[in-house]
């Protein structure tokens, strides 16, 4: 893993998140992108440092949710991906896509839940909002795989499990 | 281990007092206030229609862009001089003053809707005052932050927010539903669609009823027909707002 390549990417990952993205009512999380990529592209224990980081730097352009949901959420996720990817290959363009439709939709719903448990109100919509950012993030993700794949000079003749 | 070390701050990070995790959130945003304003004006620009010009040469388009930058610029000082001096002539307004602030990031997903601002003059800033864009009520600080001059503004629209109002003479509260939208429940009459929505004198906060928003929608309450349920939309367009006023009543001189 090439950590400060990573750290440059999250960032500027989040800043997008939080400035260009966040004025859209409907929009993907390229948060959650970043985290199916890093979960199916690296070993294990990378997975689980980047989904728990990947998390952090959400529940810090999640205001005004409080910060953990997102970390916890994140890294649970992220961390069960992994694992399935060591039994289950996500290498085609569709099933990349259902991994990160279900990875958004499970992150976005315990986040939630999570949050209510500390008092935060949850929206009347939530279920439709959590489901047309995952169908978003679904649709646009598997495409960002090689620009990130690019930046993260990882060889996509290479792509497989990885322990 | 790793995993469960990292759940571990997860958890401590949940369980923490808000006002003080908030700082992190708050920290990033002054951090990077810079690329954030960037962004949210790449975002303001592609989501206005631009009207297209003619073909000129390049040193012509500088020239050209130049003047309009000076003119954007001088325009804008203006706007700014006519807005503080119209409020301040206004009579309800003696006695208040406005802090102008400028619009850092708005996030106005369906679930949460929040705006974080950089006050040029944090004094006399606090919880729960006014926020004014495009001369409506558009929200209530929540926090403030006068060491980095910012503070967080919840939208009416977020479902946190509970304001006193009035619409055809009915007073209730309106409760944000996210979505950019509004609730007002239990309504006895049936409303206009179009109506506006004022938000009622508080004491202390706001001296004179504001326009929050408009009626958009007026159904039978599901449990009780005799009875409306109003959906309400802000009065100004939040996700183009660039800047905003905050209310302050009764400054310290």
């Amino acid at each position: 893993m090439r950590w400060f390549r990573f750290a440059l990417l999250i960032l500027a990952v989040t800043v997008i998140q939080k400035s260009l993205l966040a004025r859209w009512s409907t929009k993907p999380d390229l948060l959650v992108v970043l985290l199916v990529f890093y979960a199916i592209h690296y070993s294990t224990s990378d997975a689980i440092i980047s989904s728990f980081t990947i998390g952090f730097a959400a529940d810090l352009v999640g205001s005004p949710m409080p910060m953990g949901p997102q970390m916890i959420s994140f890294g649970l996720f992220g961390t069960l991906l992994a694992y399935l990817h060591r039994v289950i290959a996500i290498k085609r363009m569709p099933f990349q896509a259902l991994a990160i439709f279900v990875s958004s939709l499970l992150t976005g719903v315990l986040s939630h839940l999570l949050a209510h448990i500390t008092g935060e109100p949850v929206a009347a919509n939530i279920y439709a909002v959590v489901f047309v950012t995952s169908l978003y993030s679904s649709i646009v993700g598997p495409f960002l795989f090689l620009p990130l794949a690019w930046w993260m000079r990882i060889k996509t003749s290479r792509f497989g499990r990885r322990y | 281990m790793l995993f469960t070390w990292f759940m571990l701050t997860g958890f401590i990070l949940l369980f923490a007092p808000q006002n003080l995790t908030s700082k992190f959130q708050l920290a990033f945003v002054h951090v990077f206030r810079w690329p954030l304003s960037i962004g949210g004006d790449l975002a303001l620009t592609a989501q206005t229609q631009q009207p297209l010009t003619g073909s000129v040469s390049r040193s012509e388009t500088q020239y050209l862009n130049y003047i309009a930058n000076l003119e954007k610029t001088l325009a804008e000082e203006r706007q700014k001089f006519e807005k503080l001096s119209g409020l301040y002539n206004t009579y309800v307004w003696e006695g208040t003053d406005f802090a102008l602030a400028d619009v850092i990031t708005a996030n106005v997903d369906g679930s949460r809707s929040e705006l974080t601002i950089a006050c040029r003059k944090s004094a006399g800033l606090a919880e729960g005052q006014f926020v004014l864009g495009d001369e409506c009520i558009i929200g209530r600080i929540s926090d403030v932050f006068p060491q980095i001059s910012k503070a967080e503004v919840v939208l009416v629209t977020d479902p946190t927010s509970m304001i006193p109002i009035e619409v055809e003479g009915l007073k209730n509260i309106m409760k944000g539903k996210g979505n950019n939208t509004a609730k007002i429940e239990m309504v006895k009459n049936e409303v206009k669609v179009g109506e506006n929505v004022f938000a009622l004198k508080k004491p202390g906060f706001l001296d004179a009823p504001m326009i929050v928003g408009k009626v958009s929608e007026c159904n039978r309450n599901q449990k009780n027909p005799s009875l409306w349920d109003i959906t309400v939309v802000p009065a100004c367009d939040i996700e183009q707002l660039e800047d905003i006023a905050v209310i302050i009543m009764n400054p310290q001189k």
